[in-house]
């Protein structure tokens, strides 16, 4: 899944003086459509923004995991448990490539994953904004599967170009998973959608408790909106090629006809496709609320932290226990 | 050799035994899958995560291969089977119950890995003797094929908690103390896994399985060329006997968690 | 006492798709010895695919080419066609003139069978 959390500006300069050179080979590079290296030379910039969008990424796949692992034990039939098991396995598994990405990022900082962990814990690393999104009924957990999903589907392959040759390697690894999660998801609605009453009825209340966090799931069109955006360094440094609001209208184009097909509607009576303009036209979604989402204020925010602050807490002594110094393999 | 279900289904005193062992087989696999899918997210780190999640998997999937020899025998559909059935209609082990530690997956998890690792280990190094010995010598062909895949698989299952067993209990004090405290437990509750139920001399003479007394010889064999230390009394059934429909409040909370969206709507499909 | 940070090993794992292919590598994982990871290595990256192999490494093992030496010791002059078949082409209007086939890549690489005497 996906994805990174637009929050606070970092007053990082492209480049230190004196670099003015290797700053211009580094961009003839990028713009010639090379890959970057984790050795090799970068701006500080680009690196401690990949290592930002990167971390982010892997702890938002690790934080995902857990709102939809809620509903992994409850599947109501063995196919849907082992299928969601799958999928969720796989958000722990994308997590750990894109971990391992900024590790070696980090690396000249002399930061393991367990100063992301620590970070995480204590605020500093934040998590997309979906994650801390209560999921109430099963419908939620298809509903995070098809439409979460696709919206990071959209974000993820709008990156695969990316840049920086390890993130997109990782990318690459992550979109061809995605193809199952979101027929994975499409299989758990098309049977709400076409079944009893009652289905459908948690399917649209699911479908409505999402929308907003669906629109925030971009982020702000423009800085103005919240105070910061990361998204024009991003496109400069070829990691991603759209702004948040053209993926945005993507995902509409895409999700939006589909989501009318089923039957179903938005919370949103403006929701139209603006022909003149050729764009979707919404309400835009309360933007105070995804500040304080992102920052750790959300309505499952504290408790999903909990539960990985015992699962880190709660195990250290296996990994001190098998860290290398004291065990003879 | 019985070649299908419905020649099983000819002789009742066969099909009784081989129901028996085809609940003991699927609930056993159900229900430790149910607790690894508690784990989910939760492990030590998040390679072991990813790895353990495929365990778990296999393992729910080998549970379904047996609901659907049971589905096929006549005991109603596989995932009525697997999720609509009272406490003492279920034949796990009782210690495959087990909560994982205090505190729920979605609340608090406070879970064991010490109890995961110990648990695991136990069972898949039983699952494979019985497996093994189902595959050489059980006259229910269909069930022989379904064990010979099975154990393609499981192999991965056992050498991947015999080496967390080894290395752990090589380990420092803590972790050492930590492992051999669940072997204890284990060796007060484990006795009925190794139990074949009211059936158990029909399945011998039925030549579906092995006697109790082999199964609990190989299993020993096989744990104690693995575990550096391990209580010389016999393996207690603390709790009665999973295989005579015997169950702790553990059970009941695993159904109502793993049964809550099947029950929510049993008419409907999902 | 041993660092918990110290659990957290680098290994680069490699794995083979089949038989006819070769080591090629997948990625790399955090254990904390060469067992854990070889354990771990499988699951991670080839859930969905043929595997029949499976290499684990340290990453601290390995002699990598630095950012430079990849810059400068990967390019090369492009006047070695004497290395390669290119730099024969000719021998085939040759052949043709003495009504003979070229014995080119995939009339050599056909000859895995000769004819049983």
């Amino acid at each position: 899944m996906y994805n990174y959390v637009e929050d606070g500006d970092s007053k990082t300069t492209a480049y230190v003086e004196g670099d003015q050179d290797k700053y211009e080979q580094f961009m003839a590079r990028i713009e010639a459509g090379e890959k970057i290296e984790a050795d090799d030379w970068m701006p500080d910039e680009y690196r401690q923004s990949l290592i930002k969008l990167i971390s982010m990424h892997g702890i938002s796949e690790i934080m995902g995991a857990l709102p939809e692992k809620e509903w992994v034990p409850k599947a109501p039939t063995l196919k849907r448990k082992l299928g969601i098991m799958a999928k969720v396995q796989d958000e722990m598994g994308h997590g750990q490539l894109l971990l391992r990405v900024a590790e070696d990022l980090m690396k000249p900082y002399e930061r393991t994953r367990e100063d992301l962990m620590d970070d995480l814990l204590n605020g500093e690393l934040k998590f997309h904004n979906v994650f801390h999104m209560p999921t109430k009924t099963w419908a939620d957990a298809g509903l995070v599967g098809w439409l979460v999903d696709g919206a990071a589907i959209i974000s993820q392959t709008n990156m695969l170009d990316a840049s920086y040759g390890p993130y997109q390697r990782a990318l690459q690894r992550i979109c061809q998973e995605e193809v199952f999660h979101a027929q994975h998801g499409e299989a758990i609605i098309m049977a709400l959608a076409e079944g009893t009453e009652h289905q459908r009825e948690i399917l649209q209340e699911a479908l409505n408790r999402w929308w907003p966090a669906l629109l925030m799931f971009f982020g702000p069109a423009s800085k103005e909106t919240t105070g910061s955006s990361k998204q024009d360094v991003m496109i400069k440094y070829k990691i991603r090629k759209s702004t948040n609001e053209e993926l945005r209208q993507a995902f509409l184009d895409k999700y939006l006809p589909r989501v009318f097909s089923l039957g179903l509607t938005v919370p949103d009576k403006t929701v139209h496709y603006d022909k003149a303009e050729e764009k979707w036209i919404y309400q835009q979604p309360d933007w105070d609320e995804f500040k304080q989402i992102i920052r750790n204020k959300g309505p499952r925010s504290k408790e999903r932290l909990r539960l990985r602050e015992i699962a880190y807490e709660n195990n250290r002594w296996v990994r001190q226990a098998l860290a290398p110094e004291t065990v003879e393999v | 050799m019985i070649e299908s279900a419905e020649q099983a289904k000819k002789n009742s005193v066969y099909l009784n035994a081989l129901k028996e062992l085809l609940y003991q087989l699927a609930d056993d696999d159900f229900i430790i899958s149910f607790r690894g899918s508690e784990w989910l997210g939760l492990a030590p780190h998040i390679e072991e995560d990813v790895a353990f999640s495929s365990i778990t998997q296999n393992t729910m999937g080998h549970a379904a291969m047996y609901y659907h020899l049971l589905e096929d025998l006549g005991e109603g559909e596989a995932d009525a089977i697997a999720h609509d059935r009272k406490p003492e209609d279920r034949r796990n082990g009782i210690y495959l119950e087990k909560r994982n530690g205090e505190g729920t997956y979605l609340e608090e998890p406070y879970y064991d890995w010490a109890l995961a690792v110990v648990r695991n280990y136990f069972y898949e190094s039983f699952k494979k003797v019985k497996l093994e010995a189902i595959a050489e010598s059980c006259s229910y062909k269909p069930l022989v094929q379904i064990v010979n895949k099975v154990l393609m698989e499981q192999t991965y299952h056992l050498a991947h908690w015999k080496l967390w067993v080894s290395q752990l209990q090589q380990a420092p004090k803590d972790a050492k103390e930590r492992i051999e405290n669940r072997v204890e437990e284990a060796w007060d509750e484990f006795g009925d896994v190794l139990q074949l139920g009211k059936y158990a001399n029909e399945m011998v003479e039925q030549q579906l399985m092995i006697s109790e007394d082999k199964l609990k010889e190989m299993w020993t064999k096989e744990i104690s060329s693995v575990l550096v230390s391990y209580p010389e009394k016999p393996l207690g059934n603390k709790y009665g006997s999973g295989r005579e429909g015997d169950h702790t409040a553990d059970l009941d909370q695993a159904i109502k968690t793993f049964s809550e969206v099947y029950f929510s709507d049993k008419e409907a499909v999902w | 006492m041993a660092e918990e940070r110290d659990f957290y090993q680098v290994y680069e794992v490699f794995s083979r798709r089949g038989k006819k292919a070769p080591m090629q590598h997948q990625f790399s994982l955090l254990a904390p010895n060469q067992e854990m990871a070889l354990m771990m290595a499988q699951e991670n990256f080839m859930r969905r695919e043929d595997v029949i192999d499976v290499w684990v490494v340290k990453q601290s093992d390995m002699r990598k080419m630095t950012s430079e030496e990849r810059q400068r010791w990967t390019k090369r002059l492009d006047n070695k066609q004497y290395r390669t078949t290119k730099g024969y082409g000719y021998l085939r209007q040759k052949w043709k003139e003495k009504e003979q086939g070229m014995l080119d890549e995939k009339e050599i690489l056909s000859w895995k069978e000769v004819k049983k005497k």
